[in-house]
């Protein structure tokens, strides 16, 4: 495998970071109106945001991603591959971290909650400035052992045709017909990406282990 | 914040929600004309199909496909931009609007003419079972001795699945590249596929496999979608002109090495024209 | 250009579907018991006095989790042939979900033993018990209660997974799925009628984690 391949596996590399990280940033805006809306008291508002969070965590990511990707053109939106794909990560991303971080509003101790409506903050105060930050503290590890997952599902863009890293691994496996070396690398890299991210999210959780003895 | 900011930023909210519903015109059929003025033509194509359709290591789209969807752009006058689908990703790109026609060696078959519109055909594909070279294979009943690949959806995936005996092990992969990938790493012992596959597979194991059967010669023509009269005439007369001024030659040359093949008046089960 | 939803290929596809959902079930099924005995396996193995032996372990938990299930599965495939092992699709499924599942399980099933409190080691082997019986009736099945709901959500995961076997053609509801998809063409009926498919497959297996946990680890702890 030459340089010209390893190249061509790091532009998908590329995209595959790009992919997870608008995932992510777009899962975790959408993912915070799903987590307050879920713990919002409002009973419709909870039980809806229960089926969406339900319907993405009982059904596989490939099928999520099959039809985003076939179905959005249905409705008239016609968005190129790269689009599609985005969005159904942040769908996916969003009733996961959704869930992540509702359980992490509701493990902010009632009393922070009872104290700020005593100094009569609204809802938006409240939340803003007491409830989730603590919140989002306590969902680091989480939502961190969150993103790994999200890195790791963008390879399965690669089934609707996507070049990210694992098309891209496929491909050249095909031109070099070394699969053994080339699957490796990809392999490599994707260690390489996930790792860090699941020893800093280990390491926050020990510490806030340590922190609430 | 105070009440009126947070009934704004609500309103917002439903706002971007609504917005895509409000954005997304029902896709309406495409016109030459309207392609014109949009100043480019939006082109479904294969992505790991040499030499038909296949992106190069530089992240280049190249082929025959690519080379007569540009001289179609160039026809039209506009730019073209390339959209390399999975093998049966083809027609629902299609059908949905994602592509506004296909050039990506879609074989015409009967059944993707009730789904699809085809032109005229510009090229002819023989679809072929390759198996070990040491074997005598002769009918299509000697298929069923093996486990064959297919890409699924492809032309050889519903030409083996018709032709073989019944009971014969099919394994289908997503793409020309896996079934490939699953000859060369020994999980099959024979596959369908085109009669490019066989220079790939002399690469990754030489020597040891070769066209056995042919199956029907099988034509390509461009898709559009079923109904477009406009485009499919534009098409149509597209491919008259460069079969007649030498251009199809010039592709041949470069991707076939063989002279233009003899193309049929018409293709049982298959209409070149909409109506 | 108008495109009408046309469920006739699914309706007609009805009965091949319902197949490969048993399909579905026995490659999880399959996965989920090779996970456990990688998970026991390997938790076991984690506490050796031999220090490569722990790193080796530590090292396979920490490759399997931090690389995607496709390339796992790509790798068995189409790379270890050339190295001289070469599976059929269904064992080759059952490999990579069991060794997929079987490095989460180490990590769950460490927590759970690890949350046994060393008092009650002691006084089982205080009792008279040998190492075996204090390991199985001491530590396993109260660590496996109080792990059962990771152990659950991570199996029904693992479930799911399965769709992503249809890469390599396995026989499971996804591959059935796509076989009927490019014969018809209609990939939004198609999918979008298997996407509900799963959801009853995934509430199915919950239930079916839920009755275990009701018939064995219901015993009432003081």
């Amino acid at each position: 495998m030459g340089e010209a391949e390893f190249l061509f596996l790091l532009t998908g590399l590329k995209w595959t970071v790009l992919l997870s990280l608008v995932g992510f940033a777009g899962g975790g805006v959408c993912g915070l109106a799903v987590a307050l809306m879920r713990s919002s008291g409002i009973a419709p508002l909870e039980r809806g945001t229960a089926g969406y969070i339900a319907l993405f965590q009982g059904t596989p990511l490939l099928m999520q991603l099959f039809v985003v990707y076939y179905g959005l053109a249905l409705i008239g939106l016609k968005l190129d591959a790269w689009v599609a794909v985005a969005i159904g990560f942040t769908l996916h991303a969003s009733a996961y971290l959704g869930e992540i971080w509702r359980g992490s509003i509701e493990a902010v101790p009632r009393g922070q909650t009872e104290a700020a409506k005593a100094l009569s903050l609204h809802y938006v105060a409240r939340m803003k400035d007491v409830v989730l930050p603590q919140a989002i503290r306590i969902s680091l590890p989480a939502t961190i052992g969150f993103l790994v997952q999200l890195i790791k599902g963008t390879s399965l863009a690669a089934i609707v045709g996507f070049t990210e890293l694992t098309r891209a691994g496929n491909i050249v496996s095909n031109q070099t017909f070394k699969p053994l070396l080339v699957f490796g690398v990809v392999g490599i890299l994707y260690f390489l990406l996930c790792w860090p991210l699941s020893l800093y999210g280990a390491h926050l959780e020990r510490r806030m282990a340590v922190a609430a003895r | 914040m105070t009440r009126t900011t947070r009934r704004s930023l609500l309103a917002a909210g439903a706002a971007a929600f609504a917005l895509p519903a409000l954005l997304a015109s029902p896709a309406g059929a495409v016109t030459p004309a309207e392609i014109k003025a949009r100043g480019k033509i939006i082109v479904g194509i294969q992505g790991d199909n040499p030499p038909w359709g296949f992106v190069t290591s530089a992240g280049k789209q190249d082929g025959l496909d690519a080379d007569i969807a540009t001289l179609f752009a160039k026809d039209l006058g506009v730019a073209v931009e390339f959209v390399p689908l999975e093998v049966n990703n083809r027609i629902p790109a299609l059908t949905t609007g994602r592509v506004d026609v296909l050039f990506a060696t879609m074989a015409m078959l009967p059944e993707r003419a009730k789904a699809v519109q085809f032109s005229k055909p510009y090229v002819a594909n023989t679809i072929v079972f390759i198996g070990p070279k040491k074997d005598k294979i002769t009918s299509n009943e000697d298929m069923g001795r093996y486990t064959i690949a297919v890409a699924k959806g492809a032309a050889q995936d519903t030409q083996v699945t018709k032709n073989a005996p019944a009971g014969t092990v099919i394994r289908r992969y997503d793409g020309d590249a896996p079934s490939i990938q699953a000859l060369v790493s020994g999980q099959v012992q024979a596959i369908g596929g085109n009669i490019f596959y066989m220079q790939r597979i002399e690469q990754g194991r030489p020597g040891e496999f070769e066209n056995k059967l042919e199956f029907q010669n099988l034509y390509n023509g461009a898709c559009t979608r079923l109904g477009e009269k406009e485009i499919n005439a534009a098409l149509n007369a597209f491919i008259d002109k460069i079969k007649a001024n030498g251009e199809l030659q010039k592709v041949y040359d470069k991707w076939m090495k063989v002279p233009v093949h003899k193309f049929p008046d018409s293709l049982e089960g298959v209409s070149f024209t909409a109506n | 250009m108008n495109y009408r939803l046309d469920f006739t290929p699914v309706i007609e596809g009805l009965p091949d579907l319902l197949l490969a959902c048993l399909g579905t079930f026995g490659l999880a099924l399959g996965g989920m018991a090779l996970a456990i005995v990688i998970g026991i396996g390997g938790v076991i193995l984690r506490e050796s006095r031999l220090a490569p032996v722990r790193w080796l372990v530590k090292g396979f938990v920490e490759l399997v989790r931090n690389t995607p299930f496709l390339v796992q599965i790509f790798f068995i495939y189409f790379a270890l042939p050339l190295a001289g092992v070469r599976l059929d699709p269904t064992p080759t499924a059952i490999l990579a979900l069991g060794i997929n599942g079987g490095a989460y399980a180490i990590e769950i099933i460490r927590g759970g033993v690890q949350s046994i409190g060393k008092g009650q080691i002691e006084a089982g082997l205080a009792l008279g018990l040998h190492r075996g019986q204090v390991f199985r009736l001491i530590v396993l099945k109260p660590a496996l209660r109080a792990i059962f709901p990771s152990l659950t959500s991570q199996f029904v995961l693992l479930t799911l997974t399965t769709s992503v076997c249809s890469a390599i053609s396995a026989y499971e509801l996804t591959s059935v799925a796509q076989r009927i998809e490019s014969e018809s063409f209609r990939s939004f009926e198609v999918f979008g009628t298997i996407t509900l498919f799963y959801l009853v497959i995934s509430w199915v297996m919950m239930r079916f984690f839920s009755g275990i946990s009701q018939r064995y680890l219901s015993y009432p702890v003081k």
